[in-house]
């Protein structure tokens, strides 16, 4: 794409969301998002080099090199050095940085190196609070790919810290700047869906998660998100997407989750589950329903925001009204009408519908070219240039983290779990 | 007839909602006519905090309620013309298992405020969907909508002036559980129709519970239908109610003079018979 082109797609983009934001009270549900818009769209179109805010990015694997990319397309980061403890990883991240860019097998290394004022974290989720501990301690900002910590006291912790360290921390989760889940948020604040009773939620894939593994390394450290001691499995690498949409769109958080866990269908030597059910409760009878499973993908990736009104489905990007059926009686009439004949109308008797699901094609939340990777990146730059943190952002993912963890515990003992009383302050 | 033609589907009122338009009227007529039954929803409602759980929570508590929600007064005053009307049949305040009954309120028109001696709580049910069809009908007239029919659920039903084609509008009400078997044929021009039955798939929606709370207990648990044409589709709601729950004499002086617009079957005898008017 041309310079001129990717500055127009940047700006279609930027006014949308600011479109969705400026809705009655989306702004007030979603503030990170308006404070990254509102600065991308002040940004001057070709900053200079040394304005930029460099990032040493850690964990060149799938998601880090896809972040290099992203950062490439703002206008206030830029990669000023990578890491990645795996050779092979690490030349990938090269090609994309050129030779230019430091490249460190230690992070230690990077960071003694100094030249970077902010680590962006993209390794396995157990090194996470290590990664983040030791950016706060070399006097860096820190952003850290979702969900943040293998334990809920080390989600905690990484706040603290940073807190100590008059630091900025954020966390990735780009559904918080997708213009689709801001324009559902518009409608729903508008009232189009009714009261938000339910949202059930589902990741169902078809495959077995598992990495062929390459020489010159392990299983475990290429596989981590199939090992306990390095991932929560679903839970941490799916779940939390799609918790923290339900908290946002729920505007609380659970009050207790019960769930069910099993090694189901790929009994390979893994150890954590291949299918998860669990239902978290919120305040008022309301609920989230979630399953996720990896031998079936008929029902993918979604999360249905169910209203006394309508429905959303924000992945699919549409909004359903709940329309009741027709009166059979009533439809022949008006083709009766049509065709200018008059005919006696039964009605009043026995009526019975099928309670088929609804298959109306609703309505779109608007689709296109979205870049919010990139747009979490140009309000991570703000935030450490201001040092100010995106508002309400760092609560949402601190939420969404603890309930993915509080759901493997449920699963783990069969027991429901009320929310913790003992987290840290967001 | 002008060759437009349009609908509208929606939830209302514990029920199916649909309104059909044909020929003249102003484009934004049925979208008006659907903000008057949801305004009627929202105030009469009890299954989310509205004007009437606000009263009967306090008709509970034993406190007088003030009427100052103008659609809720409106119900309250036509809830008392109806028991008035049907000499105490159509009862809101009927309750078989606390053995309440309009009797024992107070409904003070002039001021505007309702009070009872003992704890009740009112329960508009068909009444709601009948106040809800006049006021949709009325926005449609407004609109100049001079041919429509609306629908609350199947068994409330209003038209507007004549059928589109001319003429008066044809219904056939079928035996509540015997589609085949047609208990009546009647037809309408700028009338209501409401069907009340005790037995059928009708009987189990939330909306029917007026009649099951019905003081006259007994006479509900006969499988029978009532049908009731009138001027306004409060109205029906409320004859057709009445006529559900009277005993013999008190059906036969409702029914009197009134051929070809009430009728009562009583669904035991056989299928054969069901033309014929109880
Ligand atoms: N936001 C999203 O949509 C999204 C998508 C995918 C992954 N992620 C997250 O990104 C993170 C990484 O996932 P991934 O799929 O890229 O995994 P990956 O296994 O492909 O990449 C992790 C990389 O970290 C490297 N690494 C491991 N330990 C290291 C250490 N101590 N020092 C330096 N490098 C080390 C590995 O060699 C590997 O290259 C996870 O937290 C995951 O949840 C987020």
């Amino acid at each position: 794409m041309s310079d001129q082109a990717f500055d127009l797609t940047r700006r279609s983009f930027l006014d949308r969301v600011l479109m969705a934001t400026a809705g009655a009270g989306v702004a007030a549900a979603a503030p990170w998002a308006v404070s990254a818009a509102n600065a991308a769209s002040a940004a001057p179109m070709m900053p200079a080099t040394g304005d930029r805010v460099r990032l040493g990015v850690i964990g060149t694997g799938d998601r880090g090199r896809a972040l290099i990319r992203n950062i490439a397309k703002s206008r206030n980061c830029t990669v000023a050095a990578i890491c990645d403890n795996f050779a092979p990883h690490l030349a990938k991240g090269r090609e994309i940085v050129g030779a230019s860019v430091p490249a460190f097998a230690d992070h230690r290394a990077m960071l003694d190196a100094r030249g970077i004022d902010a680590l962006v974290i993209a390794t396995p989720l157990n090194q996470h609070a290590r990664h983040a501990t030791d950016g706060f301690d070399a006097g860096l900002h820190v952003w850290c790919e979702k969900a943040m910590a293998r334990t809920i006291s080390d989600c905690g912790a990484m706040i603290t810290k940073s807190r100590a360290a008059n630091k900025v921390l954020q966390i990735g989760h780009q559904r918080m700047f997708h213009p689709t889940y801001l324009n559902a948020l518009k409608r729903v604040k508008a009232g189009e869906i009714g009261e938000i009773t339910q949202v059930r939620a589902s990741w169902h894939r078809n495959n077995s998660w598992r990495r062929p593994v390459p020489a010159g390394t392990d299983d475990r450290h290429i596989n981590w998100r199939l090992y306990r001691e390095s991932s929560a499995g679903l839970m941490t690498e799916l779940a939390t997407h799609q918790l923290q949409v339900g908290n946002w769109f729920l505007d609380a958080v659970p009050t207790r989750v019960i769930g069910s866990g099993s090694i189901c269908f790929w009994k390979d030597g893994r150890e954590v589950y291949d299918h998860v059910a669990l239902i978290y409760e919120y305040s008022g009878g309301r609920k989230f329903i979630y399953t996720s499973l990896l031998n079936n993908a008929r029902y993918g990736c979604e999360e249905q925001i169910q209203g006394s009104k309508g429905t959303i489905e924000p992945e699919l990007g549409r909004i359903y009204a709940e329309v009741p059926p027709k009166v059979l009686a009533l439809q022949r009439m008006h083709q009766d009408v049509a065709r200018g004949s008059k005919r006696t109308v039964p009605i009043g008797g026995a009526t019975w519908f099928p309670e088929l699901p609804v298959t109306t094609p609703g309505e779109s939340l608007g689709w296109g070219e979205y870049d919010e990777t990139m747009l979490q990146f140009e309000g991570f730059g703000e935030a450490v240039r201001s040092g100010k943190p995106l508002p309400g952002l760092l609560a949402q993912a601190y939420r969404a983290s603890v309930a993915s963890l509080l759901g493997e515990q449920a699963m783990d003992r069969g027991e429901a779990m009320t929310w913790p009383t003992s987290l840290v302050e967001v | 007839m002008a060759g437009s033609a349009d609908i509208m589907r929606f939830a209302a009122m514990g029920t199916r909602v649909e309104l059909h338009r044909f020929g003249d009227g102003a484009d934004a007529a049925l979208a008006a006519a659907r903000r008057a039954i949801e305004a009627v929803d929202d105030a009469l409602t009890i299954h989310r905090p509205s004007p009437a759980t606000a009263m009967n929570e306090a008709l509970l508590a034993g406190r007088t309620a003030a009427l100052e929600d103008e659609l809720l007064f409106r119900a309250v005053e036509a809830a008392a013309d109806g028991h008035a009307a049907t000499e105490g049949l159509f009862d809101v305040a009927a309750d078989l298992r606390t053995g309440t009954d309009w009797s024992m309120v107070t409904f003070d028109h002039a001021a505007r405020r309702i009070a009872a001696e003992r704890p009740i709580a009112l329960d508009f049910g068909g009444l709601g969907k009948g106040f809800a069809l006049d006021r949709a009908s009325a926005a449609l007239r407004e609109a100049g909508v001079g041919s429509a029919l609306l629908t609350a659920g199947e068994s409330s039903i209003a038209v507007i002036g004549e059928h589109p084609l001319g003429g008066l509008w044809p219904f056939s009400i079928p035996h509540p559980e015997q589609p085949d078997v047609e208990l009546l044929a009647v037809e309408l021009c700028d009338q209501a129709l409401s069907i009340s039955a005790t037995i059928g798939a009708g009987t189990r929606a939330p909306e029917r519970a007026a009649i099951v709370h019905s003081r006259l207990g007994a006479a509900v648990t006969l499988p029978a239908c009532a049908v009731s044409v009138e001027p306004n589709a409060t109205l029906a709601e409320i004859m057709s109610t009445a006529l559900l729950v009277a005993d013999q004499q008190a059906a036969a002086r409702l029914l009197r003079d009134r051929v070809g617009r009430r009728f009562r079957f009583d669904l035991r005898l056989a299928t054969e018979h069901s033309r014929k008017c109880a």
